[in-house]
C-alpha cells in the first residue's frame, strides 16, 4: 500500500473512520505489522475553518518492539488537542495533530520525522521515547529543521541542545527523594546496581551513586548484562554473598523477567530486602508476576492512585475516549511528558500571542508553566531545557484479589531537574 | 556445602532450559539434515498455546500437554506444505525456514499486541533447604528434561519406528529399497522435532514470560550447541546444549557478564576449531 497521506482537504469524519479502520479493525493493527503500513495521519480540528491551524507533530513508535508506548503517546497527544480544541483552541487558533511513526528503528524514524517538518511545515515536534530515538531525530528537527523540539520521555539526563525541551523526569528527580527514603526510612544501607547494558542506566546509576553515598548508603556492585540475559544466578550470589539489602534495579525487558523471578524465587524480598526500580508503574503489572513485584518501589512523575482532582479527572478522560484500550495512560511511558509537553507548549504559544516563530515560542517556553496536568503542575526552570514537577515515591501493595496497585508514600513538590 | 548445592542447582536449571530447547532442533538437523531457523518460533507458539489456553480459563497444566500437540501439528502441517521442498538443498532450507520464523513470529507479535504477557508457573512456589529457596518449576524443568531424553532416546534405538528413522537416516535409497517410506518418516520426524519444540516452549514460558522475540534468544545458542556436539547423533546436539548453558551460565560468576556472554561464544569456536566434527563425529557425512 502506498504511504497514507490525508494532508489536504479530506473531511475530518473520514480520516477518524480510516484511522479507526486501521489501528481497530483487529489486534493485528495494533503492534507488530510493522514498515509499509501507513506512517503519516493527520488529525485536523473540528472548527475553526479560515483561521490559521497551529500545527502539531507527534513522532512516535507506533509499530515495533517500543509500539506500547508509542501508542499511548499518540492516544494522550489526540487527548490534550481534544481538550485544548473544545476550549477555543490556542490563542483563538486551532490545533491540528500531524503523526508519523518512528517505527522503532532511528533510521526509518529520520526520513519520516522529515516529512513533518518538510511536507506538513508543523511548529511544533513532540515524541521519541528512547534516548537513541531522540539523539536520531533531534537533528532534523531542531538544527537542519530549524524546528522546535519537545522530548516527553524519563530519561539519564545531559540534554542540553537549544530548542529541545525535555518534560520527562530527569535522573535528580528520580533519585533525589527515592534514595534517601529508602536509606533513612525504609533503612536500607547496602546496595546493588544490576543493569541493563546500554546509557540509560549507565548514567543514572551514576547519579545514583552519589546520591547514594552521600546519604551513607554503599555500593555493594554495579552491574551490567546483556539485554536479553537469560539467567542471572551469578547476579543472585552476589546479592546473597554481598549481604545486599536494597536492589535499585535498571534491568528492562526482555532481560527483566528472569531477574525479578529469580531474585523473588532466592527469597530476597522475603527475608526483608527492599527492590527499587524508577521506571515500573501501571503496566510493568503486566509483565511482572505479581508475586514478584508486591513490595517494589518505584519513583516517577505520576501514578494513577496519585490524589489530584485533575489527574482523575484526566484518566477518566483518556477511558471515556479510548474504552478498553491496552495502552494505558502511565508515567513509564513517556504519556504523563507528551501530555505535559502539549499543555506548556500550549501555555508558551499564548504568551506570544499566537506567534508560532521558534525563537519567540522558545522564549516564552523557556520561562512557562501549567498548574495542572497528570501528577499536578509543571514548570520549565528558566535556561535549563527541563520542568520542575511532582515526584511521588510510590510502593507495590496487594489490593483485592491478586491485583497489585501503586500506593503514593509521599509527594515531592516541583522537585529540580539538575540538568544543563 | 550449601553454597555448592546452590552452585549446582542454578547451573543445571539453566542447562536443562538449554537442552530442552535444543533437543527439537538436534532431532530435526540430525535426522532430516534441515537446519531449520523457525525453530526459535515453534519454541514460541508452544509458549503461546499455554498462554491462550490459560486465557480461555483452562487450566495451565491443560495448555502444557497440549502445546506440543498443537505444534507437532503444526509441525506436521508444515513439513508437508513447505519444508518438504528443501530436502534438496540445504542452503535454501535455511532460508526458507527463517522466513517462516519470521511470519510465525510477526503474527503472534501482531496477536500479542507488541507486549509481554505474564504466564505463572502450573506449580508456583519454593523448597526451602538450610536458608535457601529452590524454585519448585526450575526443578520439574529439570526432571522433564531427562524424561524427554530418556523418552526420546529410547523412541530411537529400541522401537521399530526408531529403527526405520535411523536406517532412513544412514541410507535413503536402501531404506526406500526395503519398502520404508522415507518420506512419511521425515514428516513424522519434523512433527516430532516440532512438538519437543512446543514442549520446551510451554515449560520454559514462566521463567521468561511470553513475547514475540522470545524464541529469538536462543537461536544462536542452540545453532552453536548443535555445531558443537556434532551434526548426525541424536546425543551429540545434547551434549553441546549442556556445554553451551553450563558456560553461560557458569562463566557470569568468574567474569563480567557483558564479557561473559561472547566469551560463550569464542570458547565454543576455539573447540569447533578443534573438533570440526563436534563432540560427537556424525553419522551423516
Amino acid at each position: 500500500m502506498k504511504d497514507s497521506n490525508f494532508s489536504d482537504h479530506v473531511p475530518a469524519h473520514a480520516n477518524l473512520r480510516r484511522r479507526g479502520f486501521v489501528f481497530g479493525a483487529s489486534a493485528l493493527a495494533a503492534a507488530g505489522w510493522t514498515a509499509g503500513g501507513p506512517g503519516s495521519w493527520f488529525l485536523p480540528a473540528a472548527w475553526g475553518q479560515g483561521k490559521k491551524a497551529i500545527k502539531m507533530g507527534i513522532a512516535t513508535d507506533i509499530t515495533g518492539p517500543i509500539a506500547p508506548s508509542g501508542n499511548s503517546n499518540w492516544q494522550v497527544a489526540q487527548l490534550a488537542v481534544e481538550q485544548i480544541n473544545a476550549a477555543g483552541g490556542i490563542a483563538g487558533r486551532p490545533v491540528e495533530l500531524f503523526l508519523e511513526d518512528t517505527a522503532s528503528d532511528p533510521k526509518a524514524a529520520v526520513a519520516n520525522v522529515r516529512k513533518l517538518i518538510q511536507r506538513d511545515n508543523v511548529d511544533v515536534v513532540l515524541g521519541g521515547i528512547t534516548s537513541a530515538m531522540r539523539q536520531a531525530i533531534k537533528d532534523p528537527i531542531v538544527n537542519r529543521g530549524k524546528t522546535l523540539y519537545i522530548y516527553p520521555q524519563l530519561y539519564e539526563g545531559q540534554e542540553c541542545t537549544k530548542h529541545l525541551f525535555n518534560t520527562g523526569p530527569t535522573p535528580a528527580q528520580q533519585c533525589d527523594e527515592l534514595i534517601p527514603y529508602l536509606i533513612k526510612t525504609v533503612g536500607k544501607k547496602r546496595f546493588a546496581l544490576p543493569s541493563a547494558n546500554y546509557v540509560w542506566p549507565q548514567l543514572l546509576n551514576k547519579y545514583a551513586r552519589k546520591v547514594i553515598q552521600a546519604n551513607g548508603g554503599e555500593v555493594v556492585f554495579e552491574e551490567y548484562y546483556p539485554l536479553d540475559q537469560p539467567e542471572y544466578s551469578a547476579t543472585i550470589n552476589k546479592i546473597r554473598d554481598g549481604k545486599v539489602d536494597c536492589v535499585f534495579n535498571t534491568i528492562i525487558p526482555p532481560g527483566l523477567q528472569p531477574f525479578t523471578k529469580q531474585l523473588y524465587e532466592s527469597g530476597f524480598q522475603k527475608n526483608g530486602g527492599a527492590f527499587a526500580c524508577v521506571y515500573f508503574d501501571e503496566n510493568s503489572l503486566n509483565y511482572v508476576a505479581p508475586s514478584e513485584l508486591e513490595g517494589v518501589y518505584s519513583c516517577l512523575d505520576f501514578f494513577h492512585s496519585v490524589d489530584d482532582p485533575y489527574s482523575k479527572e484526566l484518566l477518566a478522560a483518556y477511558a471515556k475516549k479510548f474504552p478498553d484500550t491496552k495502552y494505558l495512560f502511565t508515567a513509564g511511558s513517556a504519556a504523563t511528558g507528551m501530555y505535559r509537553g502539549i499543555r506548556l507548549y500550549e501555555a508558551a504559544v499564548n504568551t506570544t500571542k499566537g506567534d508560532t516563530a521558534r525563537e519567540a515560542v522558545s522564549a516564552a517556553l523557556d520561562k512557562t508553566k501549567i498548574d495542572k496536568g497528570p501528577g499536578g503542575a509543571a514548570a520549565m526552570v528558566p535556561g535549563k531545557m527541563h520542568a520542575k514537577m511532582n515526584m511521588y515515591v510510590a510502593q507495590c501493595k496487594k489490593a483485592e484479589g491478586a491485583k497489585l496497585r501503586w500506593d503514593v508514600i509521599s509527594k515531592y513538590n516541583m522537585v529540580d531537574p539538575r540538568e544543563c | 556445602m550449601l553454597d555448592l548445592l546452590r552452585f549446582v542447582f542454578d547451573i543445571v536449571a539453566f542447562t536443562a532450559v538449554m537442552v530442552l530447547i535444543v533437543l527439537g532442533l538436534g532431532v530435526i538437523a540430525s535426522m532430516m539434515g534441515i537446519f531449520n531457523f523457525a525453530h526459535g518460533e515453534l519454541v514460541l507458539l508452544g509458549a503461546y498455546t499455554v498462554s491462550a489456553v490459560h486465557d480461555a480459563g483452562y487450566s495451565l497444566w491443560l495448555g502444557v500437554l497440549a502445546a506440543p500437540i498443537v505444534v507437532g501439528l503444526f509441525g506436521a502441517l508444515l513439513e508437508r506444505t513447505v519444508i518438504r521442498r528443501f530436502y534438496a538443498s540445504p542452503v535454501i532450507a535455511m532460508l526458507g525456514t527463517y522466513a517462516i520464523g519470521l511470519i510465525i513470529r510477526e503474527i503472534v507479535r501482531g496477536l500479542l499486541g507488541g507486549q509481554f504477557r505474564l504466564v505463572p508457573e502450573p506449580w508456583p512456589g519454593s523448597w526451602s533447604l538450610a536458608g535457601m529457596d529452590f524454585s519448585i518449576w526450575r526443578g520439574f524443568i529439570i526432571v522433564t528434561t531427562l524424561a524427554v531424553i530418556a523418552g526420546s532416546w529410547l523412541l530411537l534405538t529400541r522401537t521399530a519406528f526408531g529403527l526405520r528413522i535411523r536406517g532412513s537416516l544412514a541410507n535413503p535409497m536402501l531404506a526406500r529399497a526395503c519398502g520404508i517410506s522415507t518420506d512419511k518418516l521425515y514428516a513424522a520426524t519434523f512433527a516430532f522435532g516440532a512438538a519437543l519444540a512446543g514442549l520446551a516452549g510451554a515449560l520454559v514460558v514462566p521463567l521468561y514470560q511470553l513475547s514475540a522475540d522470545m524464541g529469538l534468544r536462543f537461536l544462536v545458542q542452540g545453532f552453536l550447541s548443535v555445531m558443537l556436539g556434532g551434526v548426525g547423533t541424536f546425543e551429540g546436539p545434547i551434549l553441546g546444549a549442556a556445554a553451551i548453558g553450563a558456560l553461560a551460565s557458569g562463566l557470569p560468576w568468574t567474569v563480567p557478564p557483558v564479557l561473559a556472554d561472547p566469551l560463550v561464544f569464542v570458547i565454543a569456536l576455539v573447540i569447533v576449531k578443534f573438533r570440526p566434527q563436534g563432540f560427537i563425529g556424525g553419522a551423516r557425512k
